[in-house]
């Protein structure tokens, strides 16, 4: 059995309709809603490209493809192997852009 | 279970996908292709709720991809899709949302049905007039980036135009790695000696595994891309499935700078040849010089060189006393003068050259001949002898020493005499062969054809490189000297194809056959065939392993 197919149990939905929104969650309804995470995420995906993040990524798959054969290897697999990697390796200037677009919006959005 | 995946045809669609089409049809595709709305980046997502973000019917989460049931429209996470599928039966199929693709909870793999797509591609275009169009990756880059001149980025506004025409996800029958390059102002001689460079076997297998590493590079030399790295961007961007037509600014940039010290770099139309040169030289610049400084070309470790890079052979005898001396040069490849032995007259008046009476058909391998007969060298050129202690009448001859992985012929069509102040072009027709044997221009040969049966022993182990080629590559050139156009002729799993800029067409032998050919390309027939399957006289192997050294499977 794979592990993708065994899943730690779910916490109960029913619990969490009671808590109050988090800022987080205000804070990214507020961006989908004005397109702007779109646009963000646009940014992010170009900044990451430029870097050569992706095509790191892209060698990790290759990597681990190869290593457990073509036939074996699932899109979740490969979310699970590269995820820990990537979030680790992104360059800090692209956080720190990202960061501060997102200021600069929510100061004029608030307004 | 992921689907079985050959390298040239459309997944197969899993159990769980058959049995949904069975009982749902299209129906399920068509309700959906009203929700799908395009970005204006060109992706094609979900868009069905005006007042509230997606959320897990789970957890309540909104992070990460979501999906959406085909049955029941409820939303689940990648953490809660199977328990979906798990509680209600049947419905396995779930879309992502933001990429609008096809997962199946129970396989836990994305599947693929070309009838989805259809749906997907559809709205994407009707949308596409909508919304201004950024072309793929390929070509992104931020503001700071683009140093290229304003006369390129006319270009690529048109070729942006081009481009939103095209089916994002054309399911193509054609092999993987063909992708129509755009020009970008008179430069047909750079995409036709890129898309032969493009599937050479060895030089291919390099760039695709990654092994020029981008990133050590870049840090080498403070930030810049260096020429391979460019060549590595076409590789990756050739090999992505991506059939739109593909700008290949920044190679032609780099390669700017690189031969602006040679004085080549211009508006104009340059020759391929040197063009194929030049890149060459400037891959092994790179590569080369980070490794092996101090050695001479024949032994450089740099792709470049390992791939195209031969040995020549001269012999030159004084015909006095018999005694040779013997030189060799590397090269990348053999330049031919067409034989003119069969035909009668020459046309000085018009700026071709075009027989009179076709006495016979000037072949490749008489070229070849022409390459390797002795040459009575000139009285104006009486060489050395170091036998008798002056200069002599002597004949030379060249050979071949040591053959490379990849052969490439130039033919000379384009003669020009700084004397006569013209140049003109040979117009004539060269019959080449697909499969050629170049054992009798191996100096073995040559050398024991002239002193007749002796043994000798040759510095090179001959031996280990075998002798026979299949054609894989052909540029041909069309037109006048300066007005001219070049096409390069791919040879895919015993297929040809036309490369014409942004077009690419099959074509069948007999065209290639009638062309014009100006550069040929020889692969070493091992490296051909693995790299093509093997399909017609190699005998398969029970053992062979179906996944070839092309690292494209995606």
């Amino acid at each position: 059995m794979r592990n993708s197919v065994n899943r730690p149990p779910t916490p109960d939905a029913a619990e969490d309709l009671g808590k109050e929104p988090m800022f987080q969650e205000i804070i990214n309804i507020k961006l989908i809603e004005s397109g702007e995470k779109e646009r963000l995420m646009e940014l992010l995906r170009e900044r990451l490209i430029e870097c050569g993040w992706k095509d790191e990524m892209k060698a990790l798959c290759r990597a681990f493809i190869k290593k457990k054969g073509r036939n074996d290897v699932t899109v979740d697999d490969l979310v699970r192997v590269i995820t820990p990697k990537g979030r680790a390796s992104i360059p800090d200037y692209i956080k720190a852009e990202l960061l501060q677009r997102i200021r600069a919006y929510l100061v004029q959005a608030a307004v | 279970m992921a689907t079985k995946n050959l390298l040239y045809t459309n997944p197969k669609l899993c159990q769980h996908l058959a049995d949904y089409k069975l009982r749902q049809g299209l129906s399920g595709y068509k309700s959906l292709q009203n929700c799908l709305k395009t970005t204006p980046n060109g992706r094609t997502s979900i868009y069905k709720w005006d007042t509230e973000i997606p959320r897990c019917c789970f957890c309540n989460g909104y992070q990460g991809r979501l999906f959406l049931c085909l049955i029941c429209s409820s939303i689940s996470c990648s953490s809660h899709a199977l328990l979906h599928a798990q509680s209600e039966d049947g419905h396995d199929v779930v879309v992502d949302i933001e990429r609008s693709e096809l997962y199946c909870c129970l396989c836990s793999d994305q599947v693929y049905d070309p009838d989805f797509d259809k749906v997907v591609v559809s709205k994407n275009m009707m949308d596409m007039p909508n919304n201004t169009y950024t072309v793929d990756d390929g070509i992104r880059r931020s503001s700071k980036r683009r140093k290229v001149n304003s006369l390129m980025d006319l270009d690529f506004r048109k070729s942006k135009r081009l481009v939103s025409m095209r089916d994002r996800r054309e399911k193509s029958c054609y092999p993987l790695g063909l992708r129509g390059l755009n020009n970008l102002g008179s430069t047909c001689f750079m995409n036709s000696v890129l898309q032969a460079l493009l599937h050479a076997p060895p030089f291919r297998n390099y760039f695709l595994s990654g092994r020029h590493d981008r990133e050590t590079c870049k840090k080498r030399s403070a930030d810049r891309l260096c020429l391979a790295c460019n060549i590595d961007v076409i590789f990756s961007a050739v090999y992505s499935g991506d059939r739109t037509p593909y700008s290949p600014a920044q190679v032609l940039y780099s390669w700017w700078q690189h031969s602006a010290k040679l004085n080549l770099a211009s508006y104009e139309q340059q020759d391929a040849h040197e063009f194929f040169i030049s890149v060459l030289d400037g891959i092994h610049e790179r590569e080369g010089n980070g490794r092996t400084p101090t050695k001479d070309n024949g032994d450089c470790q740099c792709i470049a060189h390992r791939v195209f890079s031969g040995l020549l052979r001269s012999d030159v005898t004084c015909m006095a006393c018999g005694s040779t001396s013997t030189t060799y040069d590397p090269c990348l490849d053999i330049s031919l003068n067409m034989d003119t032995s069969n035909f009668s007259s020459i046309d000085v008046a018009n700026k071709s050259v075009t027989p009179k009476e076709n006495s016979g058909i000037c072949t490749l391998s008489a070229c070849l001949d022409l390459f390797s007969r002795p040459e009575k060298l000139g009285s104006d050129q009486k060489l050395y002898c170091q036998n008798c202690q002056e200069k002599q009448d002597s004949f030379k001859q060249m050979s071949i020493s040591r053959l490379p992985l990849v052969l490439s012929l130039h033919i000379k069509r384009f003669e020009h005499s700084v004397v006569r102040r013209m140049a003109r072009k040979i117009d004539w027709h060269l019959q080449f062969p697909f499969s050629l044997d170049m054992t009798s221009y191996l100096s073995s040969s040559i050398v024991r054809n002239r002193l007749g049966n002796r043994i000798f022993t040759f510095e090179n182990n001959e031996a280990d490189t075998s002798a026979e080629f299949e054609i894989f590559a052909v540029i041909t050139h069309s037109g006048m000297l300066e007005s001219g156009h070049y096409v390069t002729y791919l040879r895919l799993r015993n297929q040809w194809y036309k490369c014409d800029d942004a077009w690419i067409t099959e074509v069948d032998e007999a065209t290639v056959r009638a062309s014009q050919c100006y550069m040929i390309f020889y692969a070493q027939k091992m490296l051909y065939y693995k790299a093509n399957d093997g399909l017609s006289c190699m005998p398969l192997s029970p053992m062979r392993d179906p996944f070839f050294p092309i690292a494209g499977c995606c």
